[in-house]
């Protein structure tokens, strides 16, 4: 099994690295203790590949200068890319022209798979988490799996459709041999429709929802002009981040609680959750672990 | 550009078609269905309760008065994904409604159902659900691999995206956008969460929930602490917005929610194909509603009226120039 670490910029990535070097990056101190314990038990796992960009805000592309920079390191590298609009496509082509062949990109949108396909052969596209779309809502879809729902519920909930073997054909026509996706609070099908499929686990945030109104970016903007969708910003994301707690939940999780960073919603993962991950990874189920010691909402 | 209404039942067909409407959609979820799955796991993008009819020989009657009545009838197969358990089922459906009911399009989401469908080579036409979050126009490109007649757009492109896209591939393919009625903080087709009752929308129910900021500089201020919360204050008057004002309606009993009256003009010029009025779900009253305003603007439109008169004439029609004026009722930012 592979495991990559997401990176803001190329000076935090060495050869022979340790996910245990990542503790502390997160600024957070809300997060921090709870983010070095999760760092202390993967620390020992050596890094193969460093992920850097954003799977959720086209204002939050790196720089060329990153990716210039983690491409000069010629260690294996992956590019997170965003769901994007026409301008954001053309930003992403020009991050593309950046990168060493075979390099990955991580794909939201079939858009960008469509250019990676039509205009940049030599990269390797793999599918992101946002295109797996297992329902993952934390106040809720966790409680199926110990309030004894009836099995197909639960089975349903906890695939997608990644176990077709018409879909993984599909990806393998496009070139996609790689698929992403969430630790889900309900418990995760690692069944894939091939064997040539590769299953890529993020840990230890996982995605609720996104937007293209982004409540951070409203700081800076009056009255109507405020959550416009693809609004320009000065990365007020970067300033701060926003717990909720879901003291209104009908059910005894009350204590519950999700993570807005900009234009995400964020679940952390819980010890049972990072249970089955590392059953999994024992297993052999999962092919790469990514692991994301900040909130993905990074600015590089 | 035509008016797409959504509908539930015969009953309300009549009238939606003499109030202006051009097209419909609606979902079914048969029974077998919610045996197996129950009612967490929504086959199209709606609870099966109350939002759709539940058999299909009941489809079979609706689509029938609609072709009598020289309209469409679409149908929602819009889950977001459906696992391989699941595939075989949902294509028996889509077989029974274009072959068997003569439904005119399915309108779908999943690439995997897309490609399935495409290749069986139904009568129905294949509509791009916006739940696919196509958001470009190498999107489009890509989506044309399997065959679609339509696609909709997402409720969050701006008015200068929708009509970049339509300059792109509107001769390639027809272009629908959301007219009224449902708003979505998020990007519909990138929201993982569930609108089941137990908890309801988990926009809406932030809303109530405890938020505690955390600064990531140096200090807190109390300055900074209260700059933070106006905004948050201001984010959830958005959604509040969004939710049809608390689902609310005026006193004429026209409904609140988003719009995109105003931008018909501009619209009309990209080339849109049509105009989804969202709520399947909702009281045949407010679908009444719904279309009749649609419909008035609409002709002002077809008939080439000026676009600040026709502008005019949508914010005058709720008669409360107060909720257009908050900015956030408007699915689009319209220009003058």
């Amino acid at each position: 099994m592979e495991v990559a670490l997401h990176i803001r910029e190329a000076a935090e990535a060495r050869s022979s690295m340790k996910i245990g070097e990542a503790s502390g990056w997160e600024r957070s101190s809300k997060l921090g203790s709870w983010l070095e314990a999760v760092v202390r038990r993967f620390g020992d796992m050596p890094v193969d590949r460093f992920y850097l960009g954003t799977e959720f805000c086209e204002n939050l592309l790196p720089s060329h200068e990153a990716v210039r920079s983690l491409a000069a390191t010629r260690l294996p590298m992956t590019l997170l890319t965003p769901y994007v609009s026409n301008s954001g496509l053309r930003d992403l082509r020009e991050l593309f022209q950046l990168l060493p062949s075979e390099s990955e990109v991580v794909f939201a949108d079939w858009g960008v798979l469509q250019v990676l396909r039509q205009d940049f052969p030599a990269l390797v596209p793999v599918q992101g988490r946002l295109l797996n779309k297992s329902l993952r809502d934390p106040r809720v879809t966790g409680l199926y799996a110990i309030d004894g729902a009836n099995n197909p519920t639960l089975d349903a909930m906890r695939g997608s459709n990644l176990d077709n073997a018409s879909y993984a054909n599909l990806l393998a026509r496009f070139g996609v041999t790689r698929v992403e996706m969430d630790q889900l609070p309900q418990g995760n099908s690692y069944d894939l429709g091939s064997a040539d499929l590769i299953a890529h686990v993020y840990a230890p945030f996982g995605f609720i929802s996104t937007a293209r109104s982004c409540l951070a970016a409203g700081l800076h903007y009056r009255g109507a002009d405020k959550f416009q969708p693809g609004a320009l910003c000065r990365h007020e994301c970067q300033t701060n981040l926003l717990a909720y707690s879901y003291t209104n939940s009908p059910f005894e999780n009350r204590d519950q609680q999700f993570w807005l960073k900009g234009n995400t919603y964020f679940y952390t993962h819980t010890d049972a959750m990072l249970d089955q991950l590392s059953a999994k990874m024992e297993s052999g189920s999962v092919g790469r672990l990514v692991f994301q010691p900040r909130v993905p909402m990074v600015e590089s | 550009m035509k008016i797409l209404a959504p509908i539930r039942e015969r009953d309300e067909l009549e009238m939606l078609i003499a109030s202006g409407a051009d097209e419909f959609y609606c979902g079914v979820t048969p029974k077998e269905w919610l045996e197996r799955y129950s009612g967490a796991v929504w086959l199209n993008r709606r609870s099966p309760k109350g939002s759709g009819l539940d058999n299909v020989q009941a489809l079979r009657s609706l689509c029938d008065d609609v072709h009598a009545a020289g309209r469409e009838l679409f149908v929602t197969l819009n889950g977001p994904y459906y696992t391989a358990e699941q595939i075989p089922l949902v294509l028996r459906l889509g077989q029974q409604l274009s072959e068997e009911c003569g439904v005119d399009a399915l309108i779908v989401s999943d690439i995997n159902l897309m490609m399935r469908l495409s290749e069986a080579r139904l009568h129905a036409k294949l509509h791009v659900s916006s739940v696919a979050a196509t958001l470009n126009t190498e999107a489009v490109r890509f989506l044309l691999n399997f065959g679609p007649s339509r696609v909709i757009l997402p409720r969050s492109l701006r008015l200068e995206e929708i009509a970049g896209i339509c300059a792109d591939v509107s001769k390639d393919v027809e272009i629908e956008v959301f007219l009224l009625n449902d708003g979505c903080a998020f990007e519909e087709g990138f929201c993982a969460t569930t609108h089941h009752h137990s908890v309801g929308a988990f926009c809406t129910s932030l809303s109530d929930m405890q938020a505690d900021f955390e600064w990531y500089g140096p200090r807190m201020s109390s300055r900074r602490e209260r700059w933070l919360r106006a905004n948050l204050d201001d984010y959830r008057k958005w959604i509040w917005y969004l939710n049809g004002n608390g689902c609310g309606s005026t006193a004429k009993g026209l409904p609140y929610g988003p719009c995109g009256l105003c931008a018909l003009t501009d619209l009309q010029a990209m080339g849109v194909a049509s105009l989804k009025v969202v709520g399947r779900e909702a009281s045949p009253f407010k679908k009444l509603a719904s279309v009749k305003m649609a419909h008035d603007i609409v002709t002002r439109v077809r008939a080439k009226q000026d676009k600040l008169v026709v502008i005019e004439r949508a914010r005058s029609l709720r008669a409360e120039p107060e909720h257009c004026d908050a900015g956030y009722m408007c699915y689009y930012k319209v220009g003058a």
